[in-house]
């Protein structure tokens, strides 16, 4: 097989009495799909709760470590300076090299110690490597022209390089690295998200309740007038979710500074927080916490495609095994029918898939998706 | 090439949820009934690895861009709407390549902001589409992409392909393979439908199929064009909406017949 440049991941997540995601009128979300009306959980709100996550052991934020002892203090050297090497006379590169450091790090930022942890993906780097040349044929071959027009140049960009260190220090550039960010208006400064994520909905029809309750003052003694204490109502559902998600990983890999290793334990350990992190709300009151009944993930080149058509015809209710079983049977069909030859491997409380490839844990295969990332970028791993 | 034999690839576009988006004047995201220009355009480019600021290619091939498309099926209800709130703040900005920082405008940041995007629930549309064969377009320089490599894109796309928006992910392959047909309509009834058959709801461009009763309900200008260049949609072109004929497809195809 070719180097893979997706990884997908199909899971299945069974929720008993909760409110994971609400519309405006409190109801919980829903979709309609093949004539059954289904519970649902939005992309968006699925995709807060894996960014926000802190308490999981991988959490992104967790990741920082990492970062900082990899290269991101180099990017600007390697990727916007040496490509200056050859193409324009020493001196002069020499002459922007300290100007360009200090303008992107900080006032200390020559010295390679002193710098700040920045995450540049491909928008950052391209911008400084074009202003970079220009600056160079501005100087024509002068070194003092190149440090006056670098030093211009320096204090006409100090707002936007100040905001460009805000958006790309950790943890934050982190997860624009992965969730993408869209804050202006410049279609080449914003940072395309690498990671798609479908709406989440339930594999039978909606399961719901309308919980009927009241808040009573336990504190009342006799003689105290009754007071008035609520009457309320609340949507209940339970269901077993059918949850897809594809990771885009050039594009990761270049959101990381094309560090493959760093975009590998990103992918490791949003494979834990698909697995782990509840999209819930009502926390306290519905404790709608609970792993993956299933986990498939799958490497591969050809055009990703859900599986949630395995379940458009709706099934008679809940079961573990019986969704796992339509989950095979819809990829045994695709299999049969295109032959896209993705590797796979999975993680089953219920039956085992039969064509979801090698069984694990979720530290496995978990681990087994960050490999098949350094695969997807051989050179950059080097 | 004759007009009794263009070469039309074939696309079904069939998720949970899928978005055509319309005209949108504020925090509603609409969406049509059929695919857009513009989407397509944007769809395959995503397909072969352009990026947004490769403008000119998008307007090049939206301009060559033609195509029909069938509903294959109505499911009720046929819109969701989706509620969104995302936390603005006043103070949110971004670097740019201008080299200075952009940042909101406006006032009312104290609540979040909310937003609505409607979208159609387990649609089925299949697409037939070709690129306008033009003088321009020929010779050394000139745009030379062809119908095979889009097809070849959408077989191994260099990104992850939706369908309108990011979380409208295909619950299959794109790309079903080529019809020979002399019009877009034509090349629409050549394709069998998965979930019905008989009269199914299509749009095709004026010239490309029939504009009279018994097929054509109505021709409209439709504002379904992007001006690549300025990121703005404008402009209209003619349609017309009315119906084709649909045979349903065998069982194998069903499943997925073309490789």
């Amino acid at each position: 097989m070719s180097a893979p440049r997706f990884i997908q991941i199909h899971s299945l997540h069974a929720y008993t009495a909760v409110l994971l995601n609400r519309d405006d009128s409190g109801l919980a979300k829903r979709l309609p799909y093949g004539g059954v009306m289904r519970t649902r959980v939005s992309s968006q709100c699925l995709k807060r709760h894996w960014r926000i996550e802190e308490s999981d052991p991988h959490a992104l934020a967790k990741l920082d470590g990492f970062v900082d002892s990899f290269r991101s203090r180099e990017l600007v050297t390697k990727k916007v300076l040496r490509p200056l090497d050859g193409r324009f006379p020493a001196e002069v590169v020499k002459a922007l090299e300290a100007e360009i450091q200090k303008a992107v790090y900080g006032d200390k930022g020559a010295d390679r110690k002193n710098r700040q942890t920045l995450l540049l993906g491909a928008p950052e780097i391209d911008w400084l490597a074009a202003e970079a040349v220009r600056l160079a044929e501005a100087a024509a071959g002068d070194p003092a022209e190149a440090k006056a027009v670098v030093t211009e140049w320096a204090k006409s960009v100090k707002d936007n390089l100040k905001v460009l260190r805000e958006q790309t220090a950790l943890p934050g550039g982190l997860a624009a690295a992965l969730f993408g960010r869209m804050v202006t208006s410049d279609p080449a400064a914003n940072l395309d998200a690498p990671i798609h994520v479908a709406h989440a909905f339930t594999v039978h029809g909606e399961e719901t309740e309308s919980d009927y309750f009241t808040a009573v003052d336990d504190l009342w003694e006799p003689g105290q007038d009754h007071g008035a204490d609520t009457i309320q109502e609340t949507e209940l559902t339970s269901g077993l979710f059918y949850g897809y998600v594809v990771v885009d990983l050039p594009l990761l890999i270049k959101n990381c500074g094309d560090d493959a290793a760093l975009a590998g334990r990103v992918v490791e350990h949003l494979v834990h927080l698909v697995a782990e992190v509840s999209p819930g709300a009502k926390l306290g009151s519905t404790a709608p916490y609970g792993r993956a009944g299933l986990m498939l993930i799958e490497a591969g080149d050809r055009q990703p495609r859900s599986l949630a058509g395995a379940f458009r015809t709706a099934l008679s209710g809940s079961d573990l095994d019986q969704a796992i079983t339509a989950l095979d049977d819809e990829l045994g069909r695709m299999d049969r029918a295109y032959e896209t030859g993705e590797a796979r491997c999975h993680l089953s409380l219920g039956v085992a898939l039969a064509a979801g490839g090698e069984q694990g844990s979720l530290r496995t295969i978990a681990s087994w998706a960050g490999e098949r990332v350094v695969d997807a970028a051989p050179e950059a791993a080097a | 090439m004759t007009p009794a034999g263009h070469d039309w690839l074939v696309l079904r576009l069939e998720a949970p949820m899928v978005a055509f988006g319309g005209v949108a004047i504020d925090q509603v995201g609409v969406t049509r009934d059929f695919p857009a220009a513009s989407m397509l355009t944007g769809l395959i480019g995503n397909a072969l690895g352009w990026h947004r600021t490769d403008t000119a290619r998008h307007q090049n091939l939206q301009d060559r861009l033609i195509f029909a498309a069938r509903r294959d099926a109505e499911p009720v209800p046929a819109r969701l709407t989706d509620m969104q709130n995302a936390q603005l703040g006043k103070t949110d900005r971004g670097w740019t390549t201008w080299g200075q920082p952009e940042g909101r405008d406006g006032a009312s940041y104290a609540a979040p902001h909310r937003r609505q995007r409607d979208y159609l629930a387990d649609l089925c549309v299949t697409v037939v589409l070709r690129l306008a064969d033009r003088p321009e377009d020929r010779g050394p320089g000139a745009d030379s992409l062809h119908i095979e490599e889009i097809e070849a894109a959408f077989h191994r796309p260099a990104r992850p392909l939706f369908i309108g928006r990011k979380p409208c992910l295909p619950v299959g392959p794109i790309a079903q393979g080529r019809v020979k047909a002399a019009t877009a309509h034509a090349a629409l009834g050549c394709v069998p439908a998965v979930y019905t058959s008989g009269d199914c709801r299509a749009l095709w461009p004026v010239g490309d199929g029939p504009s009279d009763r018994p097929d054509a309900d109505r021709v409209v200008a439709l504002a379904d064009l992007r001006n690549w260049l300025t990121g703005l949609h404008g402009g209209t072109r003619m349609v017309v909406e009315g119906r084709v004929t649909a045979q349903m497809a065998p069982a194998a195809v069903q499943q997925g017949g073309a490789p």
